[in-house]
This record gives structure tokens, sequence and C-alpha cells, in this order.
């Protein structure tokens, strides 16, 4: 897995890993059952303290994403996203309401707004059934 | 506080010409990289000799791994590795010597890290100190401290003289060596970007006083610059908000905390709020000296109080 992070940016360093990750998981790079790289290994490569990969795993793991087994490796979880419906969209909430108000400060219409979410969505898919060809059966 | 690995409350050092440190309260973590960020001059290493007992302070005290400063120095410095700002060790001794003349002081040694590190690092081994360039030296003092078995590493401006390339061997050895086993790191440096990277918690000093202590994932979090327009806006200023600069009806914050529902409050009084956007610690810093001097030297506001974030 090949993480990357800016120390300079004003993004914390855990959030860049959780990021990240989601990502690879969303596009399907990485799938359930995965092996992570363990918090020394990772923090080894990128050169960024322990504690900071130990919290970015932690908060992954209590959003039901990677699962670690005691004494022992963290995968990504069989059903990542086990939680209610309503749970997941109460998480999602915020991104939409910034995406709504910095599309209208950018005076964008709802339209183009939506349209430019739609090709996130599409980009992501098409990313999601290259991972698929590469043997890897996809979802 | 022995669940600190460093600890001190209102220090001070005063020479005859300088308020070296003004009211130190530090608390580092056990386990942590600690950066301890500061101008040159602005009191770093005159801390770091009053923890090591090199220096008294004037008032004030504080431990190391738990044992009380200038009281317990023998306890302090069996654990703990230091590398000095100067990196200077007898110029007439090779590394190789260098090693067991100092292997014999510390009960932890271990032969096998001198080996590992001197290869990883690239040390001549058998070069008078002397001969050295300001790069081996500084690398011959890194793999004395590693080799100690320390539970603390002090390191004083540890990348002075380093090229890139080792420098990052170096950073890949604290975490995967020193930091993985649970130790800590106490690094002092001028250099943000050397220790932004590595550390997972920052203290930034000026003027022998600490600006900022916190977890530096946590500061990022929550520091926030807000700039907003407006006519007749409130004076605000308070420990959490700093006003940095006004243009015109522009007003520039740096809010260190609860950024949003400040722009919130901003907007229900009548201003337009143009940004809120994070900060690197490189413009946290630079705000946040600026601003210390602005004050100091008597100006409008109040000093910045050093902030302490919860732990989450």
């Amino acid at each position: 897995m090949l993480l990357h992070v800016n120390p300079a940016s004003g993004v914390p360093t855990y959030l860049q890993i959780e990021t990240q990750v989601k990502h690879y998981i969303a596009a399907g790079a990485l799938t359930p059952g995965d092996a992570l790289p363990s918090v020394r290994q990772l923090a080894s490569d990128l050169r960024i303290s322990t504690n900071t990969v130990a919290r970015a795993y932690q908060d992954l793991e209590r959003d039901g994403i990677l699962r670690t087994i005691p004494g022992g490796r963290t995968y990504v979880a069989e059903n990542p996203g086990s939680f209610l419906k309503a749970e997941r969209v109460r998480r999602l909430r915020p991104y939409a309401r910034q995406i709504a108000v910095e599309g209208t400060q950018l005076r964008l219409d709802p339209r183009e707004i939506m349209q430019l979410v739609q090709q996130e969505l599409d980009a992501l898919e098409e990313e999601h059934e290259r991972y698929g060809n590469l043997d890897r059966k996809a979802r | 506080m022995s669940d600190m690995a460093i600890w001190t409350e209102k220090l001070v050092k005063i020479y005859p010409d300088v308020r070296a440190v003004d009211g130190l309260n530090l608390n580092v973590p056990r386990g942590v990289v600690y950066g301890f960020l500061g101008r040159n001059g602005a009191g770093k290493s005159s801390t770091i000799r009053i923890l090591l007992g090199l220096a008294r302070a004037t008032e004030g005290h504080g431990t190391v791994l738990g044992f009380p400063i200038g009281r317990e120095q023998v306890a302090i410095l069996e654990r703990t590795a230091y590398v000095s700002e100067s990196k200077t060790l007898y110029g007439n001794l090779t590394p190789r010597e260098l090693v067991r003349f100092t292997r014999g002081f510390y009960p932890n040694w271990s032969e096998q890290a001198v080996r590992k590190y001197s290869q990883l690092l690239e040390i001549p081994m058998d070069r008078h100190f002397s001969k050295l360039s300001q790069g081996n030296r500084t690398k011959v003092c890194l793999l004395l401290a590693l080799s100690q078995g320390a539970d603390l590493l002090i390191l004083d401006e540890p990348a002075t003289g380093l090229d890139p390339v080792v420098l990052d061997e170096f950073l890949r050895i604290l975490v995967q060596d020193v930091v993985s086993e649970g130790k800590t790191v106490f690094i002092s440096s001028h250099q943000l970007s050397d220790v932004e990277q590595i550390a997972d918690w920052v203290g930034l000093i000026d003027h022998g006083k600490l600006l900022l202590e916190a977890r530096l994932d946590d500061i990022k979090s929550e520091f926030r610059f807000v700039t907003v327009a407006g006519n007749g806006l409130p004076q605000i200023q308070s420990s959490e908000v700093l006003l940095l600069a006004s243009e015109g009806s522009f007003q520039k914050y740096l809010v260190k905390k609860d950024a949003d529902a400040f722009a919130a409050q901003l907007s229900r009084q009548g201003a337009t709020v143009a940004e809120v956007s994070p900060m690197s610690l490189r413009e946290i810093f630079l705000a946040l000296v600026r601003k210390e001097e602005t004050c100091t030297s008597g100006n409008v506001g109040e000093i910045a109080e050093a902030v302490s974030l919860p732990l989450s």
C-alpha cells in the first residue's frame, strides 16, 4: 500500500492517512481481508511518529473500516459500513453541507454542483473497475 | 509527575545579561516525539542544559523521567542520551575510540547498535574526530546517543550538517528503533520542517516562555485563519482569538479553538466571512512569535498565552 503524507500541510497527518485508506477501499484497491502494514512499519516508511499511525488506525477501527486481531495484524474489515443507514447519512451530511456552501459561494448553480459530485462518483467507479480487472473481484 | 518524561514548573534561568528562560512550564508525555521549537536564542539550549544538570536553574523546578532536576543527576544522565548543540567531542580520538570511551558510562550500552548505526549512517570510524566534516561529527554524536539504550533522547539541533539522505535515514531509525519501543524523543530545532514530519507533540518557545504546547495534529485540527470584512466590527481579542492584521474593512484573526463558531458569531454581527482556512505549523509559529513581539514592545493586544488543547 502506497501512502503519502505531507507534514507541512495544515491537515493533521492522521487524517491524511485515514482519507487515503478510505479512498483505496472505496476504489477497490484494498478489499476486505487485505492486510495493512503494521503501525511500526508504516510509521518508519513515512518517517512519522508511531503514535500518529496508531491514532489513524484506531479511528478507522472505531468506524468499522479496519479490524485488528489482538496482538496481531490489521485488516480491512469484512463488511465496512455495517452501520445503520441513518448513521452513515449522519456522517456524510457535514461534507454535503460543505459542498453546498462552497459551491454556492463560488456561484455554481445547483445543477453544476450535482454534476461535479456525479463526475467524482463516476471516476471512483471507473477506478474500481480498473482494480477489478486486475484479477480481483470487484466489491 | 512520573507519567511525564519531562516536567518543569516555572523554570527561570537568568544570566547576567539576559533572562534566558522565563517561567517555563513543560509537559512532555512519555513515548512521544516532542519538537521543542523556537528561534535562535529563544532559550532552547539553556532549558536543555538545566534539564541535564549542566546549568542550575535560577528558579523553578522539574523532573526528568521522574527524577528531580539538579538532585538526581546521575540517575537522569544514565537514562538520557544527549546530543549537544555544539557537537564537539575529543578531537584527537577516532569515532571507534570515542565509542570505547563512552560505553563504560551506560549500563544498557549496545555494541550491536554501534555496528548497525555506524554502517547505516556511513560513519568513518577510524579518522580523528577533529578531521571530520560537520555532518560526520553530528553522525558520531547521534551514534553515541542511539547506542546508549536510553529511555529519553534529548537532541539539540540534531540535523546540523546532515545531508537530506542521512537525515531521512536518521528519522527512519528514530521511528523504527526508538519511538516504536515506547521511548521518548525530545528534539530542539529552529528548522520547523526537520521536526514537523516526525514530531507528534510540539512546544513553541520564544523569549524563554512557552507560547504553545499541544499535540501537533490537534493544533492543526483546531487552529484557523479567519478573514472577515465589515465595517465597525467589535475589536475582539482573547486568549483564544488573536487579531493578526487589520486593513481597511478587512480583519485577519488567528483562532485557536471553535473557529466555525467564531466565524458564525461575526457573521451574525454583520461581517462577511471571507475565509476560514487551516494553518501549517510554520504559519502558526510565525503568527504567534510576531504577535508576541508586538505585544512585548508595548503595542495593542495581550500576550499570547500558552494554550493546552485537551487530549482526545
